[in-house]
């Protein structure tokens, strides 16, 4: 499902910022990164994306090796990987179900599968009512559950989320948890960045742990680990 | 790429060019402003060459004849000149002809020609025309040695002179219009530009999403082409109002000035300009998706 082999990533300004990486991760999986800062795992999150490249190693998302993609076939990685950011990353100007919907623009999906799968993902993410308003006129919870449905609706292989719950107050953190819980359930793999130790803790899935640029630890049923 | 997917490009093409209004119709003026300059410069050369070629075709050799001679020596040159390889007509002009000819040229109105009638001053002569401009200068002192000539004259050297005029005046007009095109198509890179810089992140989520490249780049192209169309349609709207007005007023003030009919002289032009205008639109957006859209 996803794999990466032996993943060093050397930045141009020469920071070393993975060492030797190996991971793999089975369909299905809820995998939690945990780490300090710095420790290199928004870096993981990029090379999967193949916005950089690894310096040495392989990753292979699908089947597919992926560190070696010429530029026009990466777009069609990406549509494989539904992603979220600790900013949302939402279009200003746009409403909620545009925001939602161009994502699926962009795969050139019939408009009556248009219509029908945006207010079902909204549903989902309990957005049914705020499908016309405009990212700023929402909370950040709920701009993140915008970009929670923008970032499922074309049904993506792995579910990509950079700390998704680090602008949130912790009640708000927990709704997102939720929905990422029910998309993991209906088999879509979750890979999520996090430094919120509760989360982490209470919810006992798998967690890798970085420290500068290493994997340090990886259990099933873990837990955040000691302070950083 | 799918008709709704077009249709999504055009969409988005014009909702850019709704928000930056100003930066739109700037561009479209700068375009609209060097298409006249290039409708104004085919108007112009196109014109030249009509004349020019107006006054080539009269490109003639007046052979005047002595007063005294008689019909059947007119007759015996006529038929001379006819022979002669190089020449392609032989019109004779008797010098009542040619005082109605000065007639026409300088209108009924002008009466100084008047009383004229009495003692035409004209002499009897020759219109030789030849197959060739250039054959003008080999015939003309071969004419000269007939019996019965009084004098040979021809046009030859105004008609060079008037080439080497027009053929500066292109140069000039076309560099001018080179310069005018490279302004225009910066502004409009410079139009482009500004809309992909302040859309950098909304780009940037495109491409999280999953957007090919071509994706992102069409509606910027769309909007390049557009800017471009408008300003050549709105320059072609002028190029033609103006000419027609031309072609009115000089017909009653200069009408020895033959200027090209507008139709469908004028369709040809504009779509030159259109053409031109709209191709300035894709250059310009295409070298700012290149230079600062770096997907
Ligand atoms: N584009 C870059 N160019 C150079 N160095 C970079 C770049 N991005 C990250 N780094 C460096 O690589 C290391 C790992 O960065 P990374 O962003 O992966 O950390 P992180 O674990 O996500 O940290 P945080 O928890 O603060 O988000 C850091 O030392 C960082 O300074
Ligand atoms: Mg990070």
């Amino acid at each position: 499902m996803l794999e990466l082999y032996a993943i060093t990533k050397i930045y141009g300004n020469g920071v070393v910022a993975l060492r030797d990486v190996n991971l793999k991760v089975d369909k299905g999986e809820f995998v939690f990164i945990v780490g300090p800062s710095g420790a290199g795992k928004t870096t993981v999150t990029r090379l999967i994306l193949a916005e950089e490249k690894p310096t040495k190693g392989q990753i292979i998302v699908n089947n597919k090796v992926v560190n070696n993609l010429k530029p026009r076939e990466i777009p069609f990685l990406r549509r494989q990987i539904g992603t979220v950011f600790q900013d949302f990353r939402l279009m200003p100007n746009w409403t909620v179900e545009e925001n939602v919907s161009f994502a699926m623009k962009v795969v050139e999906a019939p408009t009556r599968a248009i219509r029908r799968r945006v207010p079902e993902v909204l549903a989902l993410v309990g957005l049914s009512s705020k499908a016309k308003h405009l990212p700023h006129q929402l909370s950040g919870g709920e701009q993140q559950r915008v970009a929670l449905a923008r970032a499922i609706v074309n049904q993506p292989y792995i579910l990509l989320a950079d700390e998704p719950t680090g602008n949130l107050d912790p009640d708000t953190a927990w709704g997102i948890m939720d929905i990422l819980q029910d998309i993991n359930a209906q088999g879509t793999t979750v890979l999520m960045v996090t430094h919120a130790k509760n989360i982490v803790d209470a919810m006992r899935k798998r967690v890798v742990a970085l420290e500068a640029g290493r994997i340090v630890r990886d259990e099933y049923r873990g837990s955040y680990g000691d302070e950083n | 790429m799918k008709i709704r997917t077009w249709a999504y490009f055009h969409g988005q093409a014009f909702a850019s060019m709704r928000r930056n209004s100003w930066m739109t119709i700037a561009s479209i003026g700068t375009v609209a402003v060097t298409m006249v300059v290039f409708g104004a410069f085919l108007l112009l050369a196109n014109n030249i060459t009509h004349m020019a070629g107006n006054i080539e075709s009269k490109v003639e050799i007046s052979v005047y004849l002595q007063d005294e001679i008689t019909s059947e020596e007119i007759d015996r040159l006529a038929q001379e000149f006819t022979s002669l390889e190089q020449i392609a007509l032989v019109k004779y002009v008797s010098k009542e002809e040619a005082l109605l000819r000065m007639r026409d040229w300088f209108g009924e109105s002008s009466d100084f020609l008047a009383g004229l009638e009495m003692d035409n001053p004209l002499r009897n002569g020759f219109d030789l025309r030849t197959h060739r401009p250039e054959q003008v200068l080999e015939v003309v002192p071969i004419l000269q040695t007939f019996d019965g000539v009084a004098d040979v004259q021809y046009g030859q050297g105004i008609v060079e002179q008037l080439f080497a005029v027009t053929g500066m005046l292109r140069v000039i007009a076309l560099g001018l219009m080179l310069g005018l095109a490279a302004a225009a198509t910066f502004i409009i890179a410079n139009t482009i530009r500004i809309t992909v810089f302040a859309r950098r992140r909304e780009i940037s989520i495109m491409k999280y999403v999953g957007a090919t490249d071509w994706f992102i780049r069409w509606p910027f192209i769309i909007e390049g082409m557009t800017l471009g169309l408008i300003g050549s349609l709105v320059a072609s709207g002028l190029v033609i109002w103006f000419y027609q007005a031309a072609v009115r007023s000089l017909a009653v003030s200069l009408p020895v000035l033959p200027l090209v009919k507008p139709w469908p002289f004028l369709l040809g032009v504009t779509g030159w300009l259109v053409l031109l205008g709209t191709a300035i639109g894709v250059v310009g957006s295409t070298i700012s998706l290149r230079r600062f859209l770096r997907v």
